[in-house]
């Protein structure tokens, strides 16, 4: 074993550092040990399950009772790797038989539920130890080694509990829902036969959990081991001192044993006359420089004052209002007579209710206030990108002046429609059709605010009127429009019947608003 | 690690053991109090029932940020197993990343019990579960104070040839930890620098204990 061939930095570490140490060992080597790992478990792993196909548990607690025998393999790989010679695949699986023998039986039976096993194997296989000089090899090293290898069997178990389990949920987030929802969990639960293969699945799920914990798990154990032995023997002091002597003495034996000879009687001295000196010697504190005009106290004094002023000291003077001191006497009393209101005034039990209620309210409040909060922070926000949503709601297009080249707004209109329409209706009823047309469509764009546009017809106009429910009116509309439509595109003049009726609707309909 | 002026700090990340045990005291610790506050709370009714589950929320979601940030990066679980939470570059943790490190825990611990976290944690190089990848933080070690060890009792000696900072620091070394080593391989180490320090593998001992002492300076 050469230290100075080590692949990892020696020094001595916490045992939690070393257990970190191992992580990142078994990482560096991690697809070897893992495949290897495979290489080992999963043959045997099937063999076994393909014998006790019937008893998938017992296959599963069999496998799980081998493991200390697996976990050889990892620590020979890691034991040759620190050291620069790194098997590769093939032989680290022909060493794999050779490693078994010793001490089979003891790793099996009474030291297989050992919780400091991964610690101990190091010394089982790299030291060959056996029985009593095993048992006082480990007491030496387990001496304030801390519980370290205790607590990484123990997160280790939990581990694979719960990386077994998370691979569980992965594969059931997988199946079809159609399929889980025609399970019958009594089936799966009891054991049948059909449901054999599902056991041995999990079972397999929890060898492919080791394929990734157990390598790092001896990693972390070997780490441990090479910890405590830098600590008991030194180990980074050894390969400091050796590169030491090698640069001493291949660099010059020559001038160092000159040096040697020449300057030791001399530094002996010196060494020897250095507390006289140091007493006697002036320290930076005490008076010097006396004779000169700039002595040594005042040089301190002006770097003080110096040092005092704003680049090096920054000093501020802050003012600031503040409560009185005569509230305070008065709030404990308002509590202390709020309690005891509250401790009289019902049991205590109200009080609580009501004090659950209060509390609600602030919760609500609370609430509210942060809603209220929230909005008024992003208000411009909002406005920004809120007001797009509202924007054809609110917005009213303003109403056409013209419809069918006919003049709609209110003003253009004369105030009596009726009278107006039936004076012009005597010479020329063209025209007073038209101004009636006028008037309607004036009245519902301006009084029932429909959305008339230039580009309606008639028969457009006619339907939104309809929407509106107002059975009078659809009727006067279609009648007039009836009659409008024949004289504009027709040329056919209405009777004086139609007058009358249509003079009478118009008033009927939009009496008041004339009169007023 | 290296700061703007040129101080070289030392960050060790910690790995998934410790954290995994500082979790667990600190999952103890926050079904302790929940317990205690359902015991105490379940008699006082709605009321109670009420300031519960607000108190459930508390302890839940808020229990690990506050002791992130207002204690230095370190819950009691840490504290405990001597780790704290730092950013990336060192500098104390902030409500910001404590508070993702800590949302994210949900997606560490899916599918179930910490599967992508603990994955995360042993396939990264400091140590990253998710949570912390996102956040930028990184879960060190911290600094104990340690005692100052004992040097054994010599005459102080000057060094024979000059030596760099980590000659010294082995040779101090050898001498701050002469105790927990045994005496034959304290000879076997200080044989190894007898024939440079031209002095018999006896009395090699000494000699460094010496170079050691005048090398830390007076106590």
């Amino acid at each position: 074993m050469q230290l100075s061939d080590a692949s990892v930095s020696i020094r001595p570490r916490s045992p939690w550092e070393a257990l970190d140490l191992g992580t990142l060992l078994a990482r560096r080597h991690a697809k070897l040990l893992m495949t290897t790992w495979a290489a080992v478990t999963l043959p045997l792993f099937g063999l076994i399950s393909l014998l006790l196909w019937q008893h998938p548990s017992l296959a599963l607690l069999l496998f799980w009772w081998l493991k200390p025998l697996y976990e050889r393999l990892p620590l020979h790989i890691l034991s040759k790797a620190l050291f620069g010679e790194t098997p590769d695949f093939r032989e680290s699986l022909r060493a794999f038989p050779g490693l078994l023998r010793p001490q089979l039986l003891a790793s099996l039976t009474w030291r297989r539920l050992s919780t400091t096993r991964s610690f101990d194997l190091p010394v089982q296989q790299l030291e060959g130890l056996d029985g009593k000089a095993r048992k006082q090899r480990l007491l030496t090293l387990s001496l304030r080694s801390g519980r370290a290898p205790s607590w990484l069997t123990v997160v280790g178990v939990h581990l694979e509990g719960a990386l077994w389990l998370g691979l569980l949920g992965v594969l059931y987030f997988l199946l079809p829902a159609q399929l889980v929802q025609r399970w019958n969990w009594e089936d799966l639960l009891g054991l049948s036969a059909e449901w054999l293969w599902l056991e041995h699945l999990s079972n397999l799920l929890y060898a492919l959990v080791l394929i990734v914990w157990e390598p790092i798990y001896v990693a972390c154990g070997f780490s441990l081991y090479l910890n405590r032995r830098t600590h008991l023997e030194a180990w980074d002091i050894e390969l400091a001192f050796r590169r030491l002597r090698q640069s001493l003495l291949s660099a010059a034996p020559a001038v160092l044993l000159a040096c040697g000879l020449l300057f030791w009687p001399a530094a002996h001295d010196a060494w020897a006359a250095a507390p006289t000196a140091d007493t006697a010697q002036q320290g930076p504190e005490s008076e010097r420089l006396l004779n000169q005009p700039l002595t040594s106290e005042t040089a301190r004094e002006r770097i003080d004052a110096l040092l005092d002023q704003p680049p090096f000291q920054h000093r501020e003077t802050v003012t600031r209002w503040r409560f009185g001191a005569q509230d305070s006497p008065q709030e404990p009393g308002a509590l202390a007579r709020l309690l005891e209101r509250l401790l009289q005034g019902g049991s205590l039990w109200e009080s609580l209710e009501s004090l659950a209620q209060a509390l609600e309210v602030l919760l609500w409040t609370a609430l509210a206030l942060l809603v209220a909060l929230l909005l008024w922070r992003y208000r411009d926000w909002l406005q920004t990108f809120g007001s797009g949503i509202q924007l054809p709601a609110r917005r009213r297009q303003p109403a056409p002046a013209q419809l069918f080249g006919l003049d709609v707004a209110p003003e253009s209109l004369p105030n009596d429609v009726a009278s107006e329409a039936e004076r012009l209706w005597q010479h020329d009823p063209r025209a007073a059709l038209a101004l009636l047309y006028r008037g309607l469509l004036s009245r519902l764009l301006h009084d029932f605010q429909l959305p008339l546009k230039a580009a309606h017809t008639e028969g457009e106009v006619l339907a939104r009127v309809r929407q509106l429910q107002r059975e009078p009116l659809s009727r006067f509309a279609e009648q007039l429009t009836q009659h409008w439509q024949h004289q504009a595109y027709g040329h056919r003049n209405a009777e004086d019947v139609v007058r009358d009726e249509l003079c009478a609707g118009w008033r009927a309909l939009f009496a008041e608003e004339s009169k007023s | 690690m290296e700061t703007p002026e040129g101080i070289d700090l030392l960050l060790r990340p910690a790995g998934l053991v410790p954290r995994a045990l500082a979790f667990a005291i600190d999952l103890a610790i926050r079904a302790a109090i929940l317990l205690a506050l359902f015991i105490i709370l379940g008699m006082l009714g709605n009321f109670g029932i009420g300031l519960g589950t607000l108190l459930l929320f508390l302890v839940q979601w808020w229990y690990m940020v506050l002791f992130e940030v207002l204690n230095q990066g370190r819950t009691p679980g840490k504290y405990w197993l001597g780790l704290r939470v730092v950013h990336d570059d060192g500098t104390p943790v902030g409500w910001t990343s404590s508070l993702t490190r800590n949302l994210l825990r949900f997606v560490d611990m899916l599918p179930f019990g910490y599967f992508l976290g603990a994955l995360s944690c042993l396939g990264h190089p400091a140590f990253k579960r998710l949570g912390d990848l996102a956040a930028g933080t990184l879960v060190v070690y911290r600094e104990r104070p340690q005692a100052r060890p004992a040097l054994p009792e010599v005459e102080a000696a000057k060094p024979p040839f000059a030596l760099s900072l980590d000659e010294q620091r082995a040779l101090i070394a050898f001498s701050e930890r002469h105790a927990s080593l045994s005496a034959e391989r304290r000879l076997e180490l200080a044989s190894i620098l007898a024939e440079p320090l031209a002095v018999t593998g006896e009395n090699a001992e000494a000699k460094i204990h010496g170079i050691a002492r005048s090398l830390v300076g007076a106590p």
